[in-house]
């Protein structure tokens, strides 16, 4: 363990990609089934229904399609341009990452069956999740997506999944048809989206092999200063939303209140995240899912704490 | 295109090919980065950076990659170089050149131990606690039972606020040593706890004190027979837990704050040839 900080840099980067990546790749893989096999009028037929609604499949949609936060932006994205009204795309991409089976189910062994916890940090996940759907549930997909990504090395190929690029919309592939598609698109969306994670590596790793951590002790005696810390810690650190319970539950000089900011957060505004965010989405929408969680999650926290509901 | 046209309308072979080139770019990232993760997830070195238990996950997606890449390189699409497809291939092969410095030097600290106590490269193998560990699960030093348990076993119990701790326990553990510490009559020992990741890891300590601590040295690995003792908030133990020193490895450190462990025995051994902790168990038998 005689390790110099340049070489934990790497290791550490190098795991926080190697760990993400088959959750990318999955992600990427889902995305690409979506687009080559499911008609765009399937999933549309969502938007039907009214907002609140929307919001609402959204938020436990993340229970049947367990997706973590490396792998809900490309989902998403494909998601939106499948017609999936905003209000259920932007809840689901925030909510899913906590409120599925595996998140949970870790937060509730790392806390010792302490049902609070778990209970706390998906209510604190959802609500923003909601607000941020709510906001954005009326702006048309086209508004949302920024059409410059590499989803446009071939727009109507993406979209449709057939690559044929005429541009009316096709009867879909069988199986074995759409396989070849299924596997260049989600090439195509992985690298894409590696980009991100890479550059979110970077920083996490950065910051883990450089920063002292001595700054962590002086804050955790102060409700004011230790929400805060927790919440830049979670977006610095850049862990999985499977794995973060862990690193919360260890962390018990820190005020509860902190600790559930620090669950809450993670999954939604990281390293990982931010890059993503800024380039899938317009500067408006990418704007409202960074600040709206972290904002709302520091209030909530805040209140919780000084009102003593959770000590 | 129609300049360079051969007599039967077609582009002319390296047309074609720098046409596609980008589309081919693309598919060697993906084929190099699935290579590296069916590579890594087979290696004995798997464990340097993530919790062994995830090897098949690593080996699957590695071999998906492979898959993927395989229509770009194969059956390229025409397409330009933007900038944006440029800046992710380059920032993914400056990914895999740190990937592989990072593979370079976890070989290298293996080096010395890596022989036939390391895991035989088989997939998805998790290391043994430790591979020339005591089958004695309980021994008897002296007329003291003990528990073998890990130290981040240990950490987590006390973090719980569990009581059901052993009450005399055998640990392994590197030790650290500061000044500070050593004025005290202290030492840290320490271990790192890993959850999935290097970048979740934990490196949890506890301070030690007892007959023999001094002779250590910075890195030497112990096992320590001993118990655990409260940490005051004042007389001589106040102000103890913040003269630890932060920082000296990949983890988040942690000093436990409440309690010290008091060595009754301790022995050197051997370094070990898995620094890392990936199982914890809450309950005997213990992942010692």
């Amino acid at each position: 363990m005689d390790q110099s900080a340049f070489s934990i840099f790497a290791a550490i980067v190098s795991s926080i990609v190697l760990e993400a990546s088959p959750f990318l790749l999955l992600g990427s893989l889902l995305s690409a089934v979506l687009a080559v096999y499911v008609g765009d009028g399937a999933l549309a037929r969502l938007s039907r229904r009214g907002l609140p609604a929307q919001i609402g499949m959204g938020l436990v949609a993340g229970l049947i399609l367990p997706t973590c936060e490396c792998g809900v932006v490309p989902v998403t994205r494909r998601l939106l341009g499948k017609g999936v009204p905003p209000g259920a795309a932007i809840s689901f991409m925030l909510a899913a990452p906590v409120v599925n089976p595996v998140c949970l189910a870790a937060t509730w062994v790392a806390f010792q069956g302490d049902w609070r916890m778990v209970a706390w940090r998906a209510v604190l996940v959802m609500i923003p999740a909601a607000a941020a759907g709510w906001v954005l549930g009326a702006t048309r997909s086209a508004d949302l997506l920024r059409p410059s990504l590499a989803m446009a090395h071939a727009p109507h190929a993406d979209e449709c999944g057939c690559g044929c690029g005429c541009g009316h919309d096709h009867a879909r592939p069988g199986f074995l048809q759409g396989l070849p598609e299924v596997l260049r698109l989600t090439g195509r969306e992985f690298l894409d989206m590696a980009l991100f994670l890479i550059t979110g590596a970077l920083a996490a790793g950065a910051f883990k092999a450089f920063l002292p951590q001595s700054w962590l002790g002086l804050v955790s005696g102060n409700l004011w200063l230790a929400v805060p810390a927790l919440m830049l810690l979670a977006v610095l650190i850049s862990i999985c939303s499977e794995a973060d319970a862990f690193v919360a539950a260890s962390l018990s000089m820190f005020p509860r209140p902190a600790l559930l900011a620090f669950l809450a957060l993670g999954p939604m505004l990281d390293l990982k995240l931010m890059p993503a965010f800024l380039s899938v989405f317009k500067r408006r929408p990418a704007l409202v899912v960074i600040t709206l969680p972290a904002l709302t999650i520091f209030v909530l926290c805040m209140s919780l704490g000084m009102a003593g509901v959770i000590k | 295109m129609t300049a360079t046209a051969n007599h039967d309308g077609r582009a002319p072979w390296f047309a074609r090919f720098r046409a596609g080139l980008p589309d081919r770019i693309d598919g060697l990232c993906l084929l190099a980065l699935g290579s590296f993760m069916t590579a890594l997830a087979r290696s004995r070195l798997y464990w340097n950076f993530l919790n062994p238990k995830f090897s098949h996950l690593t080996l699957a997606a590695g071999l998906l990659l492979c898959m993927v890449a395989l229509p770009p390189l194969l059956l390229p699409r025409n397409g330009r170089e933007t900038v944006s497809r440029l800046a992710r291939q380059v920032l993914l092969a400056l990914f895999l050149a740190l990937a592989a410095l990072a593979w370079r030097d976890a070989a290298s600290e293996s080096a010395p131990g890596a022989d036939a106590s390391a895991p035989s490269g088989s997939l998805g193998q998790q290391p043994a606690a430790e591979p020339e560990a005591p089958v004695d699960l309980n021994p008897v030093v002296d007329g003291v039972p003990y528990v073998r348990l890990n130290l981040a076993e240990l950490y987590i119990m006390l973090d719980k606020g569990r009581k059901d701790y052993p009450q005399h326990f055998a640990l392994r553990a590197e030790v650290l040593r500061s000044p500070r510490l050593d004025e005290r009559g202290y030492v840290l020992l320490r271990r790192i706890a890993v959850v999935c990741c290097l970048a979740d890891s934990l490196d949890l300590r506890f301070l030690t004190r007892g007959e023999g601590t001094q002779a250590l040295k910075d890195g030497d690995w112990v096992e320590v027979f001993g118990h655990l003792e409260p940490i005051a908030d004042k007389g001589e133990d106040k102000g103890l837990v913040k003269l630890a020193p932060k920082g000296e490895g990949p983890g988040l450190a942690l000093t436990n704050p409440k309690f010290r462990i008091q060595a009754e025995r301790m022995e050197r051994i051997k370094n070990t040839d898995f620094p890392y902790l990936f199982e914890f168990r809450e309950k005997p038998p213990f992942a010692w």
